[in-house]
């Protein structure tokens, strides 16, 4: 197992965010969060890179504790966050972003390879490696991110909403993508997202998370019918054709 | 014509001083979001490490009366020490509470500061002589006739300005700090490391007071305990209209706060002089209320909003 996830809980203040969820992930699969606004997806994230410290329960990857860790130490140990919302330098270039995303690498020659080879997947990031990131669109933005994240070398990447603010079509191209880095690199995926229909189609594994704990949890092929996951992300069932 | 070069090279020679000011408080605030009012305390103790530390009226040169070479690496150091003490001492353990419990802490470290000052040098201004024969004027032109020293200031100045865009833009730790200047969090789950990036930023921020320590005890012969604070006043205001957050702003403010300071003090009515700062603050006010965002727009205060 790669990443555990056991009984953690995050408070905001008073306000429970995360009340006992588990996730465990295995090395090469991608794995999907779905669930309605509020549930805690992002909060899930934020936690697994140390940003948020649980109250309760503990998480491990690869089988060291990330207890009192600092989100740089995670990120070092190969755990790479693409935030909701993308979070671009965008006082930096194209080319400065990816280069802040090999900060934790000392493997000069290695950096270079990943460098090259993140260009190669995203030519218009090649393209505009010397303009500003804040010039890019919102899909080349997501683009950068993730290719910023690659640059870290990571063996889990986490993504908050890639399809967020983007339209379908480029969201596909996302996917594509992310399935894409999973089967030629083995990399592997923890994607949020809200719509359970992209999950289904992308993912190995589902969880549904509302208000704060895991409603469900299962293989998506066994899921394809949508009548469970539809049950556990709006808690009431519905009769007959599924849409979200 | 020959007067007028005067005056642009008087008000560039004080405007570097507030560019210098304010780039160390702009700095600060890049990283922390801190806004370091202790930052003018550590050019006054640039400026007294110059003098052997005693509470005598006289005071006797120490590391002033030593060759550039060598003087101007002790003062900065001296300096970077005290800067680096404060932020492992006081700023770090602030460090996640809010930006106006960060500022009050930063006024107290300045009271602490001025305080140690008073009780090692006594609190009466003192007199030094140091690079004496720097005020000499050197003849420009014909009618054209500077003191050599604010032609020092001024390349000092545009050294320094370069060597920071440098390191900022093609060095690894420059382009981690704008990073962490712009989205702290998204760099430090980049594996920036915050702590380092901050410690750097903070000794930035000392060398830059620690070069204004010099210059302006040159410049003016006289150390004071509050010397520091009308810098300080400046810079942080060269900050503000300049654009909290943005470099640029702090150098381009720092330069327009000195150039309306020395137009004012040239063409204000000599019975009016004594009360040019109120114009220089009128002038302020007034920038404000045109462009309340600052004259250059820091990319990461836009988003903020």
């Amino acid at each position: 197992m790669l990443l555990d996830v056991k009984d953690i809980h995050v408070h905001y203040g008073r306000l429970a965010a995360l009340r006992g969820i588990s996730i465990s992930i295995e090395e090469g699969e991608i794995a999907c969060i779905v669930g309605p606004n509020g549930a805690g997806k992002s909060t899930t994230l934020l936690a697994i890179s140390a940003v948020l410290k649980p109250t309760e329960g503990a998480i491990s990857f690869n089988g060291q504790a990330l207890a009192g860790m600092s989100p740089e130490q995670v990120a070092e140990m190969g755990i790479s966050q693409v935030p909701e919302g993308r979070h671009i330098f965008t006082a930096l270039s194209v080319e400065e972003n990816l280069h802040v995303g090999a900060a934790v690498r000392k493997d000069k020659d290695k950096i270079r390879k990943d460098f090259e080879r993140v260009l190669e997947t995203f030519p218009i990031l090649a393209e505009r490696r010397k303009q500003s990131a804040g010039k890019l669109s919102g899909g080349e933005q997501q683009m950068l991110a993730i290719g910023r994240s690659l640059m870290t070398s990571p063996r889990l990447m986490t993504i908050d909403e890639p399809s967020l603010g983007l339209a379908p079509k480029i969201v596909d191209r996302v996917y594509e993508v992310l399935v894409d880095l999973q089967r030629t690199r083995g990399l592997t995926l923890l994607i949020v997202e809200q719509s359970a229909e992209r999950a289904l189609k992308a993912a190995d594994t589902i969880y549904v998370l509302r208000s704060g704990e895991i409603q469900l949890r299962g293989k998506a092929a066994e899921l394809q019918d949508g009548k469970a996951v539809h049950q556990a992300y709006f808690g009431f069932s519905q009769p007959g054709k599924v849409e979200f | 014509m020959a007067y007028a070069i005067q005056v642009l090279i008087d008000a560039l020679s004080l405007g570097s001083f507030y560019a210098l000011a304010a780039l160390g408080i702009g700095l600060l605030f890049g990283v922390l979001r801190l806004i370091n009012f202790a930052h003018g305390d550590f050019i006054t103790i640039g400026a007294y490490a110059l003098i052997i530390p005693s509470a005598a009226t006289q005071a006797t040169l120490f590391i002033g009366d030593f060759a550039p070479i060598v003087l101007i690496p002790c003062i900065v150091a001296i300096v970077v020490i005290v800067a680096l003490i404060s932020e492992v001492t006081v700023f770090r353990p602030l460090r996640s509470a809010s930006p106006a419990t960060l500022m009050i802490g930063s006024f107290a470290l300045g009271f602490i500061l001025q305080n140690l000052i008073i009780m090692i040098y006594s609190g009466r201004p003192k007199a030094v002589g140091m690079w004496s024969d720097l005020s000499a004027g050197v003849k420009l032109m014909e009618g054209v006739e500077v003191p050599q020293l604010q032609l020092i200031i001024i390349s000092a100045t545009l050294i320094m300005l370069t060597s920071l865009v440098l390191f900022l833009k093609r060095t690894k730790y420059g382009i981690h700090m704008r990073a962490a200047a712009e989205d702290f969090r998204m760099a430090r789950m980049l594996g920036v490391k915050a702590n380092r990036v901050i410690m750097l930023a903070v000794a930035i921020s000392g060398m830059l007071a620690a070069a204004v320590s010099m210059l302006f005890v040159v410049q003016t012969g006289i150390l004071d305990f509050r010397m520091g604070l009308p810098l300080m006043l400046f810079a942080f205001i060269a900050t503000v209209i300049g654009g909290m957050g943005s470099l640029v702003g702090a150098v381009v403010g720092g330069y327009t706060v000195g150039a309306v300071s020395i137009l004012l003090q040239t063409f204000l009515p000599s019975e009016f002089r004594a009360f040019r700062d109120v114009f220089v603050f009128a002038f302020v006010i007034v920038i404000l209320l045109l462009r309340p965002q600052g004259l250059v727009m820091s990319r990461s205060a836009k988003e903020r909003v």
